[in-house]
């Protein structure tokens, strides 16, 4: 391999092979993907999400939450996801087409938390579903909601303020070893409302035609075993 | 091998070449890889120290979770994000810079551009990271520098690395080495990645889930075919150099080369394995990811045939020691790429710190020890001094290689025993990572080891920087004092 133009032509089609085979195809074929139409319901699916989501979609992307936590959830049979005897991370499996809307799609790459791709319609620690306020407790000093919780707190995206006449309706609902001084509240900031919002969108669960019959394998655990989920 | 190998291509490359002209060559690049090797080292320290912090805070979430600009969000992205584009290309640039002159026999016409690229480039991580910390992250791994701090970072690029081919063109040697065809390949597909990432992925987002293959597409190949490519230019240079003895195998090279080119470049969408893209992009990445195979195995007879039975040479040359180490991550990071790339496996690994171990594998195992030995071996050179101290560099090569193995061997443990806990539901989440933290807890302590190790180089370099413009001084005194007796 003595000649210049060979090696710099070589070099040239073995990345255009690829750029072409893998960012040019998937870009025209399923690139042109587009949302599912329900009849009955007159929506188009994945529905766009409210505003105040979106904004919250952007302090998730700077505070960088992506570092730990996946939105991604992985087909039955492939780690313990979906399906039987799973975490219960999803309904079902993510797929393309959930992603459609986003304008930055947050796959992640690793678990240092639970999935939160569809967080809102999944059960808290308590077994209940998730709510606003349970978020905020849990944002403002996760050990407050789950003991054992390994997450920061994340203390900055709320205040504490003196109570001007009624006290807020949001102020935080907190057991009284965390609450404030009499007289004044702890009321989340609007990054910190947007967060929330933005976390209670995640919801993938419209089965769109290419979700159904998906072959899933039969779990390989023993009936009677408990089934844990969430958090 | 044949003996009688005074005349054959895989012998030292510039034999031909006699020490003035080297001594020409070395001389021109002194001011521009003085500049590039001093920020390198400085970004490597500021992402060891936002590595310190980071990796804390893995274990001890509570440490430092007031402020919103030292969240781990943000150190995390902006530890990788110096150590990548601060260290990594820095370094990269200083080596190939060098290693390009030095192979192709022609000295650097000169470095004016070079120096204001440099200051670009450097520009641009600073603004990007400090993007990162302010909150404008774009949350893409690996990609996380603001849209504001990219398009400098092209120009920059554009402005250093046209030098390499200028000296390739203007080069006087009649043949072109190994190291050379990954040179030309890493400096010409960089600018292509980085603008398509950032086009489709920053500026003008593709819809949906072609955007992880873009991304995938892109850091797989930041990973194996930039950072591999001039991880390996170094190694082909300096096993044979310093052995004085031919690469062995040599004539299989070029078809590593082209596999790994070819394969290389579709083999990182098997990170995207079990996920929301369509099913044959997943199959050709794991088939690509397995036909890397090839090149593990040629590359591997290149390298440690070349080191078969010169083993004791390892012992008194610092150079050959780090690119020994790293010529076996890289064997590692190919095999762990093939490995995690088999479905069965890669239900276990995927989403854990196996990732990490794998990224740490790439990036400081095999890249940031090959840069290491090669620094060892230009400095002197281009400074022309020895270096100020020996011992410092054993330190440094001890730490390196004991923080390393002890980083790269924690995560890894910390992935699988996460993986294998994440796929069994009836472990708690809480308890899975609780399960990783004394792992955790050792990649902490391996990153201070290394940390020692940098600090040992950093030191001794600007050391020898100082003494070498002590003696420069001193003999420009020297030669006008008798100037001027002359003159008497």
């Amino acid at each position: 391999m003595n000649r210049a133009p060979i090696i710099f032509l070589g070099v040239f089609f073995a990345l255009a092979f690829s750029f072409v085979g893998l960012v040019l195809t998937n870009q025209i074929t399923y690139g042109a993907f587009t949302t599912h139409v329900d009849e009955e319901e007159g929506k188009a699916f994945p529905l766009p999400a409210p505003g105040l989501a979106a904004q919250g979609k952007l302090v998730y992307q700077d505070l960088g939450c992506v570092s730990c936590h996946t939105q991604q959830v992985r087909r039955a049979g492939f780690g313990a996801d979906t399906g039987e005897h799973s975490r219960g991370w999803g309904e079902r499996q993510s797929v393309a087409r959930d992603y459609l809307r986003e304008e930055r799609v947050l796959l992640g790459s690793v678990r240092i938390g639970p999935d939160l791709r569809n967080l809102a319609a999944r059960k808290n620690a308590e077994g209940a579903d998730f709510t606003a306020d349970w978020l905020y407790r849990y944002l403002l000093d996760p050990k407050l909601v789950v003991a054992d919780s390994d997450m920061p707190r994340y203390a900055f995206l709320f205040k504490t303020r003196q109570i001007v006449g009624e006290p807020s309706p949001k102020a935080l609902k907190l057991p009284a070893a965390s609450a404030p001084a009499a007289g004044y509240e702890i009321v989340p900031t609007a990054r910190g409302e947007a967060l929330v919002a933005y976390l209670l969108s995640l919801k993938d669960t419209y089965a769109y035609p290419e979700t159904k019959n998906v072959y899933t394998p039969p779990a390989p655990k023993k009936a009677g075993e408990k089934k844990e989920g969430h958090e | 091998m044949a003996t009688d190998s005074s005349h054959s291509p895989e012998l030292t490359p510039e034999r031909s070449s006699n020490p003035a002209e080297t001594a020409g060559i070395d001389a021109s690049l002194r001011t521009p890889l003085v500049a590039l090797i001093g920020s390198a080292l400085v970004w490597l320290l500021v992402a060891s120290v936002l590595g310190l912090v980071s990796a804390w805070k893995l274990h001890t979430p509570a440490f430092l979770d007031a402020c919103e600009y030292v969240t781990f969000g943000r150190l995390q992205p902006a530890q990788t994000n110096a150590f990548i584009y601060g260290w990594g290309f820095n370094a990269a640039f200083a080596v190939s810079l060098w290693l390009m002159a030095r192979l192709s026999r022609a000295a650097l016409p000169g470095c004016g551009v070079l120096l204001v690229g440099t200051l670009f480039w450097n520009l641009g991580v600073t603004v990007g990271i400090g993007g990162i910390i302010l909150g404008f992250s774009t949350s893409i791994e690996w990609l996380e520098m603001p849209g504001f701090a990219s398009p400098l970072l092209l120009v920059a690029y554009a402005l250093i690395a046209s030098w390499s081919l200028v000296v390739f063109r203007a080069g006087r040697s009649g043949q072109i080495f190994a190291s050379q065809w990954y040179l030309i390949a890493a400096l010409f597909w960089f600018p292509w990645i980085y603008s398509v990432a950032q086009v489709l992925l920053v500026f003008a987002p593709v819809r949906g889930t072609v955007q992880s293959v873009v991304h995938a597409w892109f850091s797989s190949n930041l990973l194996l075919l930039w950072f591999g490519s001039i991880g390996l230019a170094a190694i082909y240079y300096f096993l044979p150099k310093l052995l004085l003895k031919p690469v062995a195998n040599y004539y299989l090279a070029s078809l590593a080369f082209w596999w790994l080119v070819i394969f290389g470049s579709w083999a990182g969408i098997s990170t995207l394995i079990g996920g929301p893209i369509p099913a044959w992009v997943q199959t050709a990445g794991a088939a690509a990811s397995f036909m890397l195979v090839v090149p593990l195995v040629i590359i591997g007879m290149n390298h440690f045939g070349t080191l078969a039975g010169r083993w004791s040479a390892l012992k008194d040359n610092i150079t050959l020691r780090f690119v020994a180490f790293g010529a076996a991550a890289f064997s590692l990071v190919l095999l762990a790429w093939v490995l995690t790339s088999i479905h069965g496996i890669a239900a276990v690994t995927q989403f854990t710190f196996v990732t990490s171990a794998q990224a740490q594998l790439g990036l400081y195992g095999f890249f940031t020890m090959v840069v290491f030995g090669s620094l060892y071996y230009i400095v002197p050179r281009v400074l022309n001094t020895a270096w100020a101290s020996a011992p410092l560099a054993g330190v440094h090569f001890a730490a390196s290689a004991l923080g390393v193995i002890l980083l790269v061997g924690s995560l890894a443990v910390a992935g699988i025993t996460q993986g294998r806990l994440l796929a069994d539901a009836s472990v708690p989440f809480a308890a899975v990572t609780k399960a990783t933290e004394s792992c955790l807890f050792a990649g902490t302590v391996a990153l201070l080891i290394l940390a020692i190790g940098q600090l040992a180089f950093a030191l001794n370099f600007f050391w020898t920087l100082a003494r070498a413009s002590a003696c420069c001084v001193k003999s420009a005194k020297g030669l006008l004092s008798a100037h001027s007796e002359a003159a008497r």
